[in-house]
């Protein structure tokens, strides 16, 4: 059977968001402390748009977040700690 | 008045579930530029990472029509997309095409120099990863000097090309270089190009890990520290005056180069001739 | 009839004017530079709404235009035998993108050794490459075909190239009647299909896996094929408006008792028309068809137009080379199974003049000729 396909080769806008690529190659995802002080710089530096300020705090959006480490390197305040994703025998450790 | 992150719009238009590296410069890129341009911008991209990794089949990272063009034709494509919106009386769209290194300044530069000249009202955006990273980082003309790649296990033995001053020439109304490591120096100077009649242009330094050779946590590192030892000046040329944006710190340029994989062969002598470089093009003793 | 004396890219201007494009792109060849300039004073003179792009080379022409189509305009561009090599990557990727762009190429030989002269070999070239092709016996054609084009291309959604010789018919004027531009404008509405579109935003070209692309092409074909049915309704509805019939795919001349079949496309066909007129008055049972529709190409409507003769004389201004004439090998491969004698022959590259006398010694070689030894023989060396 031939798929039911756009005339034009296109992709609705957005529609990666449900489906995001690349969470299943995260080893590691950033834990945020209190010791955040809301300086917003991990959200322009994050490549996934994981990371986004909602009701003062910050949060993780986990699927969206590959576990690169850039916010834990960039955060001035020490605030961002990277944690394996798995533990155990077999998990991964740093 | 001073840009604050804070009052930057919260909409995520690109990036969110993209299929790129986990640490790729390239997004972190994209992220900041749209927060700049926001959703009324018509988007063309080359073959690229950053064409790849906005989706495939049915599924897109990008929220405003982005177009991923053949490898030397979106500063054409844009500028006919741009006479489409006028000849429709459509005024208020940002019309961006944005390539590569190799999309910009090899083998996309004729149809990027005709723009140019034509003086489109359009932006140009060159994310500098200074290799050919999307066919596994082979050498190319914004590979700086000495740099190992995928096909010059030696390291390049000609200078990077200067599209920053190439660009200028074209006396457009609008050239910057940004980098990825200073968010609101870039998202301002794409507010800025944005305003522009003409055609305007921007290169930013967007590291890639991988063919850096560098951890990927430390994507942002490396942009930061290019700027601070004074190898990349940010700057920007508005009607013929130029100014610079971020004074460098002058760390060493050592500092910068000998972390990265690629630069395994450099040598004591061409650091310093490096070094010597940056000295010259802003006046310091030696 | 009210004509005006054209020539064949006076004619491309003036179709292209009637379907009021929005945005032209060009980069100028020879010899189709002319049609690009009389657009361009179209514009300049206030005649027409266009914006015009000055691209820096035909690759960004094809490149400008296909982005003003997918923001919803109508496109137009105009080239010829190197620009339209040059520009053959975009060729392809236009009409995969399925967008409705309108080319004039004013066929001519490709180098090397470098000629400016007439020759089908460019637009043959691009045979494989998703365009409809249609091409031009006369400037009154040129015209008519141009606004038919764009009826054509935004139906199904596919690209069209006219194609009409370098200077036989770029260059040479001939009596043109210029349709009425109401009524053009009430045969060809604009129905605007935007693909970038900021209020519907879509991204277009994403990477096609092997999930999906065979399917892509398989619709893309299909629009081919439904562009057969649409080339013949477009030229019907078109002579019922304007009053002269191109018959769509192919048209048939005197061909109800022909015995001996002369097949080309361009402008052979209307030389053949005189040679064909002259052969009957002397009782020879000759007829002529032309191929209008290169692409598709019409094999169907072929074999019902040729079932009936002995005898096909086919001729081609082009070589595809280690092959032979393009159209007589398609020609061949759609009469398969029909019991016909098919005479291939390669005229008039580079410009060497086919007159209607040439066209008669073919006929006759071809006459003479039992069995061809090549797949295609030249004549005129």
């Amino acid at each position: 059977m031939v798929k039911n396909l756009p005339v034009v080769p296109t992709a609705k806008a957005g529609s990666l968001v449900e489906t995001p690529t690349g969470i299943t190659w995260r080893v590691q995802y950033p834990v945020i402390s209190e010791k955040c002080n809301m300086c917003l710089d991990c959200t322009l530096f994050c490549p996934d748009g994981a990371l986004i300020q909602q009701e003062g705090k910050i949060e993780l959006i986990l699927s969206l977040c590959k576990g690169c480490g850039i916010c834990a390197n960039e955060c001035k305040e020490n605030a961002i700690q990277m944690v394996p994703e798995y533990s155990g025998v077999q998990g991964v450790f740093r | 008045m001073a840009l604050s992150i804070a009052d930057l719009p919260k909409e995520e238009l690109f990036g969110q579930g993209n299929a790129g590296c986990g640490g790729c410069g390239a997004a972190v890129a994209g992220r900041q530029a749209m927060k700049a341009l926001g959703s009324r911008t018509i988007m063309t991209i080359p073959a690229s990472c950053m064409a790849t990794m906005g989706g495939s089949n049915l599924k897109t990272t990008w929220q405003i029509p982005f177009y991923h063009t053949l490898f030397e034709i979106a500063p054409a494509v844009s500028s006919g997309i741009r006479a489409a919106l006028e000849v429709q009386g459509i005024e208020d769209v940002n019309v961006v095409s944005w390539a590569g290194d190799a999309g910009t300044a090899d083998i996309g530069f004729q149809a990027l120099t005709g723009a140019a000249e034509r003086n489109e009202h359009m932006l140009h955006v060159c994310y500098d990863n200074e290799m050919y990273m999307n066919t596994g980082g082979q050498t190319g003309s914004q590979t700086p000097m000495y740099a190992v790649t995928s096909n010059m296990s030696k390291g390049k033995t000609i200078k990077k090309k200067n599209m920053l001053a190439i660009m200028e020439a074209h006396g457009i109304d609008y050239v910057a270089s940004a980098s990825i490591a200073y968010p609101l120096d870039l998202i301002a100077k794409f507010k800025k190009a944005a305003e522009k009649p003409g055609f305007s242009y921007i290169h930013i330094l967007a590291p890639c890990h991988r063919g850096w050779q560098i951890p990927q946590e430390k994507t942002i590192e490396f942009a930061r520290l290019a700027v601070e030892s004074g190898l990349f000046e940010l700057y920007e040329v508005e009607d013929g005056l130029r100014t610079r944006n971020v004074e460098p710190s002058f760390i060493p340029v050592e500092d910068y180069l000998t972390p990265q994989g690629r630069f395994k062969n450099l040598t004591p002598e061409a650091i310093q001739s490096i070094q010597a470089g940056v000295n010259r093009h802003y006046g310091r003793g030696e | 009839m009210n004509t005006t004396l054209l020539t064949g890219s006076e004619a491309a201007a003036y179709g292209a004017k009637l379907a009021r494009i929005e945005v032209i792109a060009y980069y100028p060849i020879t010899p189709a530079f002319p049609a690009m300039e009389r657009v361009s004073k179209f514009i300049d003179d206030g005649e027409l709404n266009t914006r015009f792009v000055r691209v820096e080379s035909d690759h960004s022409a094809l490149a400008a235009a296909l982005g003003a189509s997918l923001a919803g305009s109508r496109a137009f561009t105009v080239t010829n035998s190197q620009g339209l090599l040059y520009m053959t990557e975009v060729v392809y990727h236009t009409a995969g993108l399925r967008q409705p762009v309108v080319m004039a190429v004013a066929n001519r030989a490709l180098s090397a050794p470098h000629s400016r002269f007439p020759e089908q070999g460019d637009a043959i070239s691009q045979g494989a490459s998703g365009w409809i092709q249609l091409f031009c016996e006369n400037n009154q054609e040129v015209i008519d075909n141009m606004v038919q084009a764009f009826k054509i291309a935004e139906t199904v959604r596919l690209p069209v190239m006219v194609n009409y010789e370098g200077y036989i018919q770029s260059h040479t004027s001939e009596e043109v009647e210029i349709p009425n531009q109401e009524t053009v404008d009430q045969f060809l509405p604009l129905n605007r299909v935007r693909t970038l579109d900021v209020e519907n935003p879509q991204s277009v070209n994403t990477v096609a896996s092997p999930d999906f692309y065979m399917d892509y092409k398989f619709r893309q074909n299909e629009a081919m094929e439904q562009a057969l049915t649409v080339i013949d309704s477009a030229a019907a509805d078109y002579a019922k408006e304007f009053g002269r019939d191109w018959f769509g795919l192919i048209e048939a001349y005197q061909m109800e008792d022909a015995e001996h079949a002369f097949v080309a496309m361009g402008s052979m066909v209307s030389d053949a028309r005189i040679v064909v007129d002259e052969l009957r008055k002397q009782g020879r049972k000759v007829g002529l068809v032309k191929v209008r529709s290169w692409r598709p190409f019409p094999a169907q409507a072929l074999r019902e137009a040729l079932k009936n003769v002995q005898l096909v004389t086919v001729c081609d201004k082009n070589i595809v080379f280690g092959l032979g004439g393009a159209l007589g090998n398609e020609l061949k491969s759609a009469l398969y199974g029909q019991t016909v004698r098919i005479n291939s022959y390669i005229v008039g590259l580079g410009g060497r003049d086919v007159t209607s006398e040439e066209i008669k010694k073919v006929l006759e070689l071809s006459e003479k000729t039992e069995n061809q030894a090549t797949a295609s023989e030249w004549f005129g060396l």
